[in-house]
């Protein structure tokens, strides 16, 4: 018996020795540098213990906390379908086990968004543990990604509508960071975007795609044509820059010309073209003649994105 | 006994986790990692958890009343000069098993408008339908003498206004469904919708003579897509098929005195089955996707002489694929890879049709030119973690093209760039980037097919070998916790090094600063502004040898915007708002040409004004007043009366110069 309590003693002074190690245990953990805390919650993650009684543990004090409640609003407080957040391990399956939480506050919690110290790549580790379907599929290799936009940078979880699913406030959340995309809204000429009667997510996956510039079609072409069908011909008489990439001449997000045009006609045309005849001729100002007024080219050539016609080859019937 | 044992137990964990830690890598907590040996949840609660079943939301409707001589303006107000009705709802019904349903409306009534319901059990199947309604205003005081009618723009003795407007109604259905089987998580789903495209637009023919007019848009889009997903824990793999088919309703346009001076877009479809995948191992994601696609179109040709055929066989074939590789070595260093390639292969037939003008070299016919393009891209980069706040990335991209018949059938360029992300000030974040391009290819050759009777000195720009150098810095700045401050200055300059004729150099440089602010619960606030710059030069030759013109062209873009809201009066009941933007577009273009010529006005103002007060009547009834005040100018000297030039007929001075205002009152109703 006694050597039983020996041993048993050394085996609990050397716990004892290995735990008391990690000094960060008596370290409040707000406090803890990032590095620290990120290894004491892999620590924790690791050892598992969870709460015997799940929400209602985690509940018992935070109940009082609107923002925590407002979780039951929305999706992920659902307790279905079985493989919801709620229906498993609650509260911890995205912020880790209750461990010694409860007990002092002096352990931490996965936590995420502006307060939390954990890099972006931890913090999106939960999520992509379950969001892992078709539309997250370029995620690893988008620029999000490569630039460590957090998920919660964009998503909120603790509410009844996450304001980045709604369309009427998916442009506020896109152009918090792109500031050129929101001041570009406001342009001479743009999609209506300022307005949000059309939005940054009808063109761009925010979560990357395996296309061109996070679109949603694999082409920038594709992309315009799915609104723009009648330039998708393919047309008898093609004109080269149309077929290859739209945004030859047109910024899509906004430009300071008309109809998105980087410049306007006749010197954009003339940056293309300058043969023999009248296509070289200098405007020296608009609305004198033909060559400079109403729509300058366009008013001979007025099938630029291609014509059909048999004799339309200068693609102007 | 137990008790040391768990401590040993405890211990080991405890070595086995500072071990996993020491590993360096970012942490992994997504729940499939998680150790629920311990777990028993069987016992997990949740009486604490409110009930959030039944329904909840919001109904709105609700009026405006709009002031304005102008239909442009019907862009930000949404609606015409008038009074008219409004429907918003957001509403959403949770069952206790899982069913839900959710219905959002958005200003239906107006002219953008949308509606979105969708019905199911929540992970496991979907229904969803969808009505969507876009509307643009270009101009409701077109004057033009054509009006429209089966096909014949027939002229009338007198001028007479039109309206060039486009509206666009879109209907969807989709259907989804999602199984586990197994470890293996099924997704299905098939969408369906159709567009209705119809209205004016500005457009010209030649009759010999340039006549601008308004071309009638009457067409339908139909869509169909599907796909097919099939998920584990590591791994993904989707299959996704789309369909498009339009339907153009105006057919050729003739004059009573000349048929078909005008072939409007063909009708024209296209589909693209893609397969996509991707591989999670340890630290590294692998996705690739390869697709196949086609466009047709054959559509009756119009029939003229020297025309050999009835119907066009169009056809072009599409092949896209892309692999990317991922993979994070330690928490410091991460490499990503990617190849990807595009072909666009035009298999449709050629002909020689006869041309109502000579080129002078290929004479009065010709074939239709058949356009490939071939386009291979690959990229890598590196990121580097030097410190906490500090990490570097660098990176080399890669495109090369081909295309068949252009004046230069083989461009590429390479660019080299890094990036620099400071995170030592205190919280802040400062990232700054820099990047070089050089952009080459194949020996220009000015007199290509499709070029034939080019200067050679030109060089089209946009293949045109190019330098291209660009900056940028993004910082954001919370100095308390109240304000957040972002600033973008951006810089980027394009040489065009080996050109005589066309653009050759263009500069663009911005900022952009924002300012969120909450001062209290009830006060918050914004501020930005912005500006850019580009500056673009180009030459020409109207003597067909070197440059004998050149122009000179400053853009500039103002944009300032401020807004408030207080939540604080009448015992919180009333909260007031403003909102202002101004925007500035100007261009400023001169052309050399023995003198310099100004070019005369183009640029564009507004200012665009909102107050809105928002009272809560009752805990479940709030109601909104609005007032909206929008001021607009634009100009271009390119616009002209209709017969101010000779030779040409336009649509009149498109251009706006108006004061408009709207008043809004609606209703909201929570539901709970």
């Amino acid at each position: 018996m006694m050597m039983r309590i020996r041993v048993s003693n050394i085996v609990y002074g050397i716990a004892t020795l290995v735990l008391f190690s990690f000094s960060i245990q008596a370290v409040p953990w707000e406090q803890l540098p990032a590095e620290q805390l990120t290894k004491k919650l892999e620590t924790k993650f690791s050892e598992g213990k969870y709460s015997k009684k799940g929400a209602d543990s985690c509940l018992m004090c935070h109940k009082k906390n609107a923002t925590v409640m407002a979780l039951f609003d929305g999706v992920h407080g659902q307790d279905s379908p079985a493989n919801s957040p709620m229906a498993g391990l609650q509260c911890e399956a995205c912020h880790g086990p209750q461990g010694k939480h409860n007990k002092g506050g002096k352990e931490p919690m996965i936590a995420f968004g502006k307060e939390s110290k954990l890099d972006a790549a931890s913090q999106n580790s939960t999520c992509l543990g379950c969001h892992n379907d078709p539309k997250q599929m370029a995620w690893h290799s988008s620029s999000h990604n490569l630039d460590e936009v957090a998920c919660v940078d964009c998503h909120q979880i603790h509410t009844a509508k996450d304001p980045v699913m709604d369309k009427l406030s998916v442009n506020d959340t896109c152009t918090s960071c792109h500031l050129e995309a929101k001041a570009a809204m406001n342009k001479r000429s743009s999609h209506t975007m300022q307005w949000d009667q059309m939005t940054c997510i009808d063109c761009h996956n925010p979560h990357g795609s395996m296309g061109e510039s996070a679109l949603n079609q694999l082409t920038i072409n594709d992309t315009c044509y799915s609104c723009h069908a009648e330039k998708r011909g393919p047309f008898l008489w093609e004109h080269e820059p149309v077929v290859e990439n739209c945004s030859t001449c047109h910024n899509p997000h906004g430009s300071i010309n008309s109809t998105l045009l980087k410049s306007r006609a006749p010197l954009l045309c003339q940056q293309c073209h300058m043969d023999d005849g009248h296509a070289s001729r200098v405007v020296p100002q608009d609305g004198q003649d033909a060559f400079g007024g109403g729509k300058s080219c366009l008013n001979c050539h007025s099938q630029i994105h291609g014509s059909n016609h048999p004799a339309g080859s200068k693609l102007q019937r | 006994m137990k008790y040391p044992l768990n401590l040993i137990t405890l211990a080991l964990i405890a070595a086995s986790g500072s071990m996993m830690s020491s590993s360096a890598l970012a942490a992994d907590f997504s729940v499939n990692k998680a150790n629920t040996n311990s777990v028993n949840m069987d016992k997990f609660q949740c009486k604490r958890c409110p009930d959030n079943t039944g329904y909840r939301g919001s109904v709105e409707p609700g009026a405006v009343y709009n002031d304005s001589d102008d239909i442009h303006s019907a862009n930000a107000f949404n609606s015409e000069d008038g009074t008219h009705g409004f429907l918003n709802a957001d509403l959403q019904y949770r069952g206790k098993t899982g069913y839900q349903a959710k219905a959002q409306v958005i200003n239906l009534g107006l002219a953008n408008s949308s509606a979105h319901l969708e019905a199911g059990k929540t992970g496991s199947y979907q229904a969803e339908l969808d009505y969507r309604q876009l509307s643009q205003y270009q101009h409701d005081n077109a004057k033009s003498n054509l009006w429209y009618a089966d096909g014949t723009l027939t002229p009338s003795s007198d001028v007479q206004t039109q309206e060039l407007s486009l509206k666009r109604k879109q209907i969807g259905m989709e259907l989804s469904a999602e199984h586990q089987f197994g470890e293996q998580d099924y997704q299905v789903f098939a969408r369906y919708s159709q567009e209705e495209k119809t209205g004016y637009k500005s457009s010209s023919f030649v009759s010999p003579r340039p006549t601008n007019f308004g071309l009638p848009v009457d067409a339908t889009t139909d869509k169909i897509s599907s796909g097919l997903s099939i998920g584990g824990q590591q791994w993904l793999t989707s299959l996704n098929y789309q369909y498009s088919e339009y339907d153009n309703q105006i057919e050729s346009l003739s004059l009573p005195y000349l048929s078909d001076v005008y072939a409007p877009a063909p009708d024209n479809s296209a589909y693209q089955l893609s397969f996509s995948g991707q591989y999670l191992f340890n630290r590294t994601a692998i996705s690739a996707q390869l697709a196949t696609g086609r466009m047709m179109q054959d559509e009756a040709v119009i029939q003229t002489s020297g025309n050999p055929i009835q119907n066009w066989d169009g056809q072009v074939d599409t092949t896209d694929g892309k692999l990317a590789i991922t993979s994070v070595l330690d928490n410091r260093l991460r490499l990503v890879g990617s190849v990807s390639y595009s072909k666009r292969d035009n298999k449709s037939s050629t002909w020689e049709f006869a041309q109502l003008e000579s080129d002078g070299i290929s004479g009065a016919f010709k074939e239709n030119v058949l356009l490939d393009t071939e386009k291979l891209n690959y990229k890598v980069n590196v990121s580097y973690r030097i410190n906490s706040d500090y990490r570097l990335q660098a990176g080399f991209d890669r495109e090369e093209m081909d295309r068949s018949h252009g004046a230069r059938e083989q461009t590429d360029e390479s660019t080299v760039w890094t990036k620099l992300d400071i995170r030592s000030i205190p919280n802040s974040k400062l990232k700054l980037k820099a990047s070089f391009s050089q952009r080459d290819g194949s020996q220009y050759q000015a007199s290509g097919l499709t070029s034939s009777i080019e200067n050679p000195l030109l060089r089209k720009f946009y293949l045109a070998d190019r330098d291209r150098t660009a900056f940028e810095a993004k910082f954001n700045h919370a100095p308390v916790d109240w304000i957040n401050v972002s600033l973008i200055g951006r810089y980027a300059d394009d040489d065009y090094t080996d050109t005589t004729l066309g653009l050759t150099s263009s500069e663009d440089y911005s900022y952009n600063l924002n300012a969120d602010m909450q001062f209290d619960k009830r006060l918050s606030g914004y501020a930005f502004a912005g500006q850019q710059w580009i500056e673009s030069t180009q030459n020409g030759s109207q003597s067909f040898s070197t440059a004998d013109w050149s122009a000179n062209v400053e853009d500039e873009f103002i944009n300032l915007g401020v807004g408030m809201n207080y939540g604080g009066l009448l015992q919180d009941k009333l909260s007031i708002g403003l909102d202002y933007l101004f925007a500035n577009s100007s261009s400023d273009k001169q052309v050399v040409y023995a003198a310099t010529h100004p070019q005369g006005d183009y640029y564009s103002y507004s200012h665009s004004a909102e107050l809105y007060a928002n009272y809560r009547v009752s805990e479940l009834l709030d109601a909104k007043l609005g007032y909206r005040y929008e001021r607009y100018y634009d100009t271009d000297n390119a616009q002209v009366d209709v017969n101010a030039i000779d030779g040409l007929t336009t649509l009149g001075k498109l251009n706006h110069n108006y004061n408009a205002h709207q008043v809004m009152l609606s209703f909201s109703y929570q539901l709970r």
